[in-house]
């Protein structure tokens, strides 16, 4: 008698199975829930697994990308029907900002304990306005004529779409436009799946020396060990806010972040996902170094970086908003964190096993007014922003009109005789170049407009000096696709 | 122990790693190379001095024992069978010191309970004492001083027992050497240092290993891989593959 047993898929996992989850594809015993966000799922492996905590560290004051994946996280929970646990001295004021399906779409009857798979009906089919949109593009892009061998290839995808199906009840599409109605935030208040915690507040015992850290774990413990039918979600928006959290130090930080994972652990239907305020996400607070503790004390750690605290970097990278960085991922249960071979958007499955092997893409997210989506991030078709370019393109020539009306995109390519203003770009006293006009326009005006551009820098004006400086100063290109902020 | 480095018996082996490349994987394989090395003795064993205390203590201070099952299954090692039998024993430090409740915890606890664990008179098949990690003592509230008085008395206690002692330690600034380790430096006998790419994350290659020799070494014919000439491996679920830097040796 033959000693091999096939594995009976069905039965090989004593996972209990959670509405909203997945099992983790790397392992049977552990199951993945979605963070919201199609994406950032893709990064961390398939979601973020049961019983893991993820911390996001936004160092920007002054963009607030950090607590939308937070917002996601909820919106997320609420939909799945999860047990919700949020921390936050404001949490209500942040529940109204929560985002939810798109009107377009009817928006699914919450789910309530016990209930099976989801109750989305199918609104109009596609998952969100914008995908529609995206199809248009791909379609007019099909148009252009591709060389023949490269016809075959698929079109370049920087980042990982959502799933088309819309009865899963897993990763649902959130619309940004839209608000989760305050209705349902009541209902999920009152059947006590939703709880909003403040940190502010005495202690049980008052002879205990109260901090929020420790009270913030006092309630997380009560709420897991509250519930065990349902995941557990736990969020803290703003973790070391000076708000709601005093005083906190390192050391109580990493503390905390300790004692919640060791409670996550115990009780593994729960995960927990965590914001750094601005202040705490840099190294300035917490030393050097201050950051990869975080990463070794919680299981999964990204940083994403916005651009709105340098112009140099949004301008040479339009199309995004900040950079992400991955300090570390969720690895529950193997050596090798499942996102390596799983992740899509990381690419590092796809080159380990070619022959070689190349690094790991660059991430970078962006924000449209729709949705939040983490990218791969590439240089620009053109090469870069050191690449010299012969011929002004027509898009350029429209913008670089003088208040005298003549164009001045002639002047691009004549820096080196505008020495005067003594700027970084890096044509200096070299060769001329020559500058054709698309459009027709030929040497005459050429002529001209160099004479007008002399006349403008010797007329010091204001407005004009701003618009001849305007060109020199941008070392990016721009391109003829549409600005994302075109509606 | 611990293929393919040649490291003897007895002896205390700090390893540091970094974030970008955890050292894991030479934790468990220690645990997991010991069971496999020192089967379990049958039922009609004589029970002596040395089945009563156990082969493999783990110190740890982050409580993942699931994780630990998990992982030596994939090994073929049954560990929750060998917890129950006695051979592994696990002590949590963070639960054995109660951190939130006193304002300065102190690791005397967890010393008198290792020092129990550990056999009076040193057996005939050494013992494994595992300290994972000193980092994360020193960052959840435990004094600096504490804690490498901790890991002073705990190598002297493995040094009576004959029991190799191995603790891990995290570097957050790649390059820099802070007190506390130059300190484990002092006392350690051979060093693995684990470290990742410079050029950052790779598919084929996860990181690369140098084995140094402590400053509390005795005179041995070990060898030592420096970092010009490092060992790289490349990490997978069922353990590392290492392979000589720079070749491509059955793994590219």
């Amino acid at each position: 008698m033959s000693s091999f047993r096939r594995k009976d898929p069905s039965k090989q996992s004593n996972l209990k199975s959670y509405a909203g989850t997945h099992i983790s594809p790397a392992s049977s015993s552990i199951a993945n829930t979605s963070t919201g966000i199609t994406s950032l799922d893709d990064i961390l492996g398939g979601g973020l697994p049961l019983s893991c905590s993820l911390v996001v560290a936004a160092p920007d004051l002054h963009s607030s990308y950090g607590d939308l994946v937070q917002r996601y996280f909820i919106a997320e929970g609420l939909a799945c029907g999860h047990r919700m646990c949020i921390i936050d001295d404001f949490a209500q004021d942040f529940m109204q900002d929560v985002m939810w399906f798109p009107r377009s779409s009817s928006a699914p009857i919450a789910e309530t304990e016990g209930s099976a798979s989801s109750s989305v009906k199918e609104g109009d089919g596609m998952p969100g306005g914008d995908f529609k949109e995206d199809e248009e593009l791909s379609q007019e892009d099909r148009k252009v004529k591709i060389a023949w061998r490269y016809e075959n290839m698929k079109t370049f995808q920087t980042t990982v779409s959502a799933s088309s199906s819309t009865l899963e009840n897993y990763c649902h599409v959130f619309d940004l436009t839209s608000r989760v109605p305050v209705s349902l935030v009541d209902e999920a208040l009152r059947s006590q799946r939703l709880s909003l915690v403040a940190t502010r507040g005495p202690s049980s015992t008052d002879s205990e020396r109260w901090s929020p850290t420790t009270s913030a774990l006092r309630h997380i413990e009560q709420v897991l060990q509250g519930q065990t039918t349902v995941p557990v979600r736990v969020c803290i928006p703003f973790l070391g806010s000076p708000i709601s959290w005093g005083d906190i130090t390192t050391t109580d930080v990493l503390h905390f972040f300790h004692s919640l994972r060791a409670l996550l652990r115990k009780y593994p239907h729960g995960c927990a996902s965590i914001t750094l305020s601005p202040k705490l996400s840099s190294d300035t607070w917490g030393g050097s170094g201050w950051l990869q503790k975080v990463g070794w004390l919680t299981d999964a750690a990204i940083k994403m970086t916005a651009f709105s605290a340098d112009p140099s970097l949004s301008a040479t990278f339009p199309a995004h908003h900040g950079l992400v960085h991955i300090l570390s991922l969720p690895c529950p249960s193997t050596l090798v964190a499942p996102s390596d071979r799983f992740s899509t958007l990381r690419g590092l499955a796809s080159s380990a096993s070619g022959f070689g092997g190349s690094g790991e893409n660059n991430l970078a997210f962006k924000c449209t007014r729709k949705r939040l989506i983490f990218e791969t991030l590439h240089l620009d078709l053109d090469g870069g922003v050191s690449e010299r370019r012969t011929t002004a393109p027509s898009s350029t020539a429209v913008e670089l009109t003088t208040a005298t009306g003549a164009s001045i995109s002639a002047a691009t390519g004549e820096k080196c005789n505008h020495t005067a203003t003594g700027d970084h770009t890096h044509i200096s006293g070299g060769p001329k170049i020559d500058i054709e006009l698309e459009g027709g326009a030929r040497d005459p005006p050429k002529m001209d407009a160099q004479k007008e551009v002399v006349a403008v820098e010797g007329a010091a004006s204001g407005t004009s000096d701003k618009k001849a400086k305007k060109p020199k100063k941008r070392v990016a290109f721009f391109s003829e696709r549409p600005d994302v902020y075109d509606f | 122990m611990l293929p393919p480095f040649d490291i003897p018996a007895g002896s205390f082996t700090l390893v540091t790693d970094e974030l970008a490349a955890p050292a894991d994987f030479l934790i468990h394989q220690v645990v997991n190379g010991y069971i496999k090395e020192h089967p379990r003795p049958g039922r009609g064993a004589q029970v002596g001095e040395e089945s009563s205390s156990p082969k493999v203590v783990i110190l740890s201070a982050n409580a993942d024992i699931a994780k630990w099952k998990a992982v030596s299954s994939k090994h073929g090692v049954n560990l929750p069978l060998h917890i129950s039998s006695g051979v592994v024993k696990f002590v949590d430090i963070a639960s054995q010191c109660s951190l939130s409740e006193v304002s300065e915890p102190r690791l005397s606890a967890t010393f008198d309970v290792v020092s129990g664990l550990l056999p009076s008179k040193a057996p005939t098949s050494g013992n494994v004492v595992i300290l994972d990690d000193v980092s994360t003592l020193e960052w959840i509230g435990f004094s600096p001083l504490d804690i490498i008085r901790f890991v002073r008395a705990l190598r002297i206690a493995c040094h009576k027992s004959k029991s190799t002692l191995i603790a891990r330690y995290h570097i957050t600034i790649p390059g820099e050497i802070d007190n506390q380790l130059t300190q484990l430096l002092t006392v350690c006998t051979y060093h693995l240092d684990v470290r990742p790419l410079y050029s950052g994350r790779s598919g084929a290659v996860t990181g690369e290993i140098a084995l140094h020799r402590g400053a509390a070494a005795p005179p041995d014919d070990v060898k030592l891989i420096r970092r010009s000439g490092s060992l790289q491996y490349r990490l997978l679920d069922t353990g590392p593959v290492y392979f000589q830097k720079g070749t491509s040796e059955g793994v590219l």
